[in-house]
């Protein structure tokens, strides 16, 4: 009853405002990234960038490259054009000019409409006053509880044949099985940003003998435009620079749907506020803005985990789980420290730069080699410089980067896009990394996370035949020119995707994708003497329709693959799940609802499927086996201040297993429920 | 050693290649090998209709490097003389070194119909050198080729060659020869952006996929970009120039497994 009061009392608010809209917006776009790919795909920190754009929309009439490049599914070709339409054609007087830029369709404008905005061209590094920050900054505050409702094997503390164990001694986690997070931030305009971020996963000890409080705290503050400076990071950041052959710690673009964005934006300096507890940089930095130079210098000192023994160790350990007293004893043994600096020069077509980075580990890294990781660094200084480009010439956008380690590794990439009529837009790259190339900040265009041993050439098409259809396709033939892992010997491959859109109206959409991949896999044991690798196709194919109707919103997919090891019988893997969503129109609440089910006997045919999820989550679960799936999502906006999400997901598997997951994650029984809540207060 | 290994090598890339027993044809200058329905040019043991549309002489010598192994190259040349009648083709094409090669030559006879298509008949006689017999072995192929103009931007080409699967029998070895099915469509986006693609199938290969675009950057410069895959998919990339009466083609391929296949082509127009 009292529930019912409240929810009434805060029936001022609209059922979806632009926020919640933009937040879809994000969801989507990422989702298309993320669709494709097999790994974990940092969500919190794209979703923070595309909602700070979102409050401080880009002014198109006076946006630079590098601001128009923090929209991510904008290709470059579309950032040029841009550029070029308000060079040629002077300032937008309103954003239904955009449709007049080449290269840009209605489902491009609808996506760019919550992050920019066509006006008067402001003041940018005017003087910040106190009394601005507090009346006009904004305060934000996040606060996260996850939990598996069925018990994991590593929470049984007390195993039966040893009922007088210590818990350190059991090897399980220390901790409890929920997951939490708090995050505060503080923004004001797009000049100053500020954020504290704490975490603890689950089976991470809260309070108790190993640890008193959160496991993980992060800090940041970034300052725009403050005189010549055009950043100053403090506390936890990452660098971009380049094609991210020597430094890109951000997110990454590769192969997906958005085929002409194949390569890391050059975004420079920037804080770090993610929950991701290795991939960020510790320290502080500035960027200098010397007329047409950039030049940057950043240094970064902090602590890593590795299985470090006599003051050597065999690997970086990126995990962040510190759950068990072997987990705990790797925390924070290596002390690594980055110096760093770059130097950017741009015109109006051309630029240019170099950059070089320094890591000293005080202890040194010495992986257990084997054939496939017999280049891996080891050591415990690295040195790693190189120079990139853009230029734009008649129609043809070039690009590209070349580095080399202090022990003389040579890694390139180049590429070109180009636009030759305005229906059609397309990309050639090129990229050659050596086996010995291993650097530890690398992040660029690859079929594997890792930059090194692979050379191949990507063609990227995207074609706008007609009104409402759009149709996208790559095709990537690749080598691994020594072995690597799972892979014994030199392999090959190949990548290609079609993607046709239909966009019926506003509220109905749809597509069809398909992949083919065909790779290289060991047939002859692991480590054998004369490794015999054979061929292992999948193509898989998807089909997804979302369409509105009111209040309701509905989406469809149907996907499925088949998938062949050398000469052996194909196997296949199906899913399909039915969406529904609804925005009450009496109180402020949304509801997400989905049905899904697969059949995906074998593991080379699991599919990925992204799910919604509450603010700054982002899931997509891998199916294999037999089973179904629901889950419900509720986000409710009490008032101006306040906001809650909720999401409670289940797996049921039908392949009569006995457990779910394996080691100290399995579970026993066929089910896995999840339960996420997320309360949000700005202020 | 070298010559065995060379040998070995060729029967080895012959076996596992599509288009590899096709090495004495030479490949097109039409980017990812997309020549089938290329209407503005016509490329030695080609499609021989592409011959129709010619309206001025011309001659083009052609050097082909595969995998960066010069005994695996294919030198070509080629003259076609319109005429108001018919335009008539000469070409000749030679492939591999001193221990093994195969030669072939070809007279083309095509006709433009009202440019709504063209037709052509090509004979052409094969040749290989075998070192068991110490002698050289031939037989006479014919080509057929059209093409068809639906409209000024989209057209459909179909060729083949060898259709009545000759092949070459000695006392101690049966040659194959290739026979060949292809074809293409080429549209035209722009008068300066063409998109070509084409299927082909060699009688005992895999089917070969290809598509290419070619792109005219400036007066007298061109960018080409494709793809062809069978076995595995091969990337191409490729630039045209044209300096007064003289087009220079630069391709280049990027075989995944074998290395980098460059083609270098030089043709002179009469009367431009």
């Amino acid at each position: 009853m009292y529930m019912f009061g409240f929810l009434i009392c805060s029936c001022g608010v609209r059922a979806q405002d632009a926020v919640s809209i933009t937040e879809q917006t994000i969801a989507d776009i990422f989702e298309q990234y993320a669709a494709e790919s097999d790994e974990n795909i940092e969500y919190d920190t794209f979703y923070e960038d595309l909602m700070f754009c979102a409050r401080n929309p880009i002014n198109l009439n006076k946006a630079t490259r590098e601001e128009l490049e923090r929209l991510p599914f904008l290709s470059a070709i579309q950032v040029e054009n841009i550029l070029a339409y308000v060079y040629l054609h002077g300032p937008l007087v309103t954003l239904y000019e955009l449709q007049l830029v080449e290269g840009l369709d209605m489902t491009d404008i609808r996506r760019m409409i919550p992050f920019v905005v066509a006006g008067e061209a402001a003041e940018t590094n005017r003087k910040i006053y106190w009394i601005d920050l507090l009346k006009y900054g904004k305060n934000e505050l996040y606060f996260r509880l996850d939990k598996g409702l069925e018990t994991k094997e590593g929470y049984r503390f007390l195993p039966e044949e040893d009922v007088n164990a210590p818990q350190t001694q059991t090897g399980n986690y220390l901790g409890n099985q929920l997951y939490s997070s708090l995050k505060y931030r503080f923004h004001y305009k797009d000049r100053i940003q500020v954020g504290i971020t704490a975490e603890k996963d689950a089976g991470e000890q809260f309070w108790g003998s190993t640890r008193k409080g959160y496991d993980f705290y992060s800090f940041y503050a970034q300052l725009n435009n403050v005189g010549k400076f055009r950043t100053i990071v403090l506390g936890d950041y990452r660098a971009n620079f380049g094609q991210g052959l020597v430094l890109h710690s951000d997110f990454g673009l590769g192969k997906s749907s958005y085929v002409l964005n194949v390569t890391p934006r050059n975004s420079g300096l920037k804080k770090c506020g993610s929950t991701d507890e290795s991939n960020f940089f510790q320290g502080g930095g500035v960027t200098l803005q010397l007329k047409k130079f950039d030049l940057t210098a950043f240094y970064s000192n902090k602590w890593i985990d590795g299985d470090t023994v006599n003051g050597t160790f065999q690997g970086m350990i990126q995990t962040g789980s510190h759950r068990t007293p072997a987990e705990l004893s790797n925390k924070h043994t290596v002390n690594q420290q980055i110096i760093g600096g770059n130097v950017t020069f741009t015109r109006m077509n051309l630029q240019v730069g170099a950059t070089i980075v320094h890591t000293l580990l005080d202890n040194k890294l010495r992986p257990d080699k084997t054939v496939y990781n017999y280049f891996y660094f080891s050591g415990n200084k690295q040195t790693t410089g190189g120079v990139f480009y853009r230029l734009r010439w008649k129609k043809l956008n070039l690009f590209g980067e070349t580095a080399l380690t202090g022990h003389g590794a040579r890694a390139t990439l180049n590429g070109c896009y180009f636009n030759p009529v305005s229906q059609v837009s397309m990309v050639v790259l090129h990229r050659y990394y050596a086996p010995e190339y291993d650097t530890f900040y690398a992040s660029t265009f690859s079929e594997t996370s890792r930059v090194t041993n692979e050379s191949g050439v990507y063609i990227g098409i995207e074609v706008r035949p007609f009104r409402k259809w759009k149709f996208a396709a790559y095709a990537d033939s690749y080598r691994f020119p020594w072995p690597r892992y799972g892979i014994d010997a030199p392999s090959v491959g190949t990548d290609c995707l079609l993607q046709a859109d239909y966009t019926v109206n506003r509220d109905m959409a749809m597509y069809w994708r398909f992949k083919v991949e065909d790779r290289q896999t060991n047939l002859s044991p692991a480590g054998a003497v004369m490794p015999v690798v054979v061929s292992r196709k999948k193509a898989s194919m998807r089909y997804n329709l979302t369409y509105s109707v009111g209040h309701f919103g509905f989406k469809n997919v149907l996907e499925g693959n088949l998938s062949r090891r050398a000469t052996s019988e194909p196997t296949y893997g199906i899913l399909a799940s039915q969406d529904m969503s609804y925005e009450l129109t009496v109180i402020p609440l949304k509801i997400d609802f989905r049905y899904q089910v697969f059949d995906a006997a074998e593991y080379d045919n699991r599919i990925y499927s992204y799910e919604k999820d509450v603010l700054y989550a982002f899931s997509i679960p891998m199916y294999y086996g037999l089973g179904s799936r629901y889950y419900l999502n509720l986000k409710y906006k009490l008032n101006k201040q306040f906001s809650f999400w909720f999401k409670v997901a289940q797996t049921v598997y039908a392949d009569d297993r006995e457990s779910v997951g394996s080691g100290k994650e399995a579970i026993t029984g066929n089910r896995k429920t999840d339960m996420r809540l997320l309360v949000k207060w700005e202020f | 050693m070298k010559k065995s290994t060379l040998l070995l090598a060729i029967l080895v890339l012959g076996q596992a290649l599509h288009g590899q027993i096709a090495t004495v044809i030479p490949s097109s200058t039409s980017i990812a090998l997309t020549s089938v329905a290329d209407t503005h040019t016509w490329s030695p043991f080609n499609n021989p209709a592409m011959l129709g549309y010619l309206v001025s002489p011309e001659f083009a010598i052609q050097f082909e490097n595969r995998y960066l192994l010069s005994e695996l190259s294919t030198k070509s040349v080629q003259l076609a003389l319109p005429t108001a009648l018919l335009n008539t083709g000469i070409s000749f094409s030679h492939f591999g070194y001193s221990l093994y090669h195969e030669m072939l030559l070809g007279i083309a006879f095509a006709r433009n119909f009202s440019d709504k298509f063209a037709l052509a008949v090509q004979f052409n006689y094969y040749t290989a050198y075998f070192s068991a017999s110490n002698a050289y072995h031939g037989a006479f192929l014919p080509q057929i080729g059209l093409s068809v103009r639906f409209s000024k931007v989209f057209s459909l080409g179909f060729n083949t060659f060898n259709p009545f699967q000759t092949n070459i029998e000695t006392e101690f070895v049966v040659k194959r020869v290739p026979t060949i099915f292809s074809i293409g469509t080429e549209y035209f986006f722009s008068p300066d952006f063409v998109w070509r693609t084409q299927l082909e199938k060699e009688v005992s290969s895999n089917y070969r996929g290809a598509m290419g675009f070619e792109y005219q950057l400036l007066k007298n410069f061109e960018f080409k970009v494709g793809a062809y895959g069978s076995d595995y998919l091969v990337p191409c990339l490729g630039i045209g120039f044209i300096t007064g009466a003289f087009l220079v083609d630069l391709n280049c391929e990027l075989h995944p497994l074998l290395g980098l296949n460059t083609l270098a082509a030089l043709k002179y127009r009469f009367g431009k």
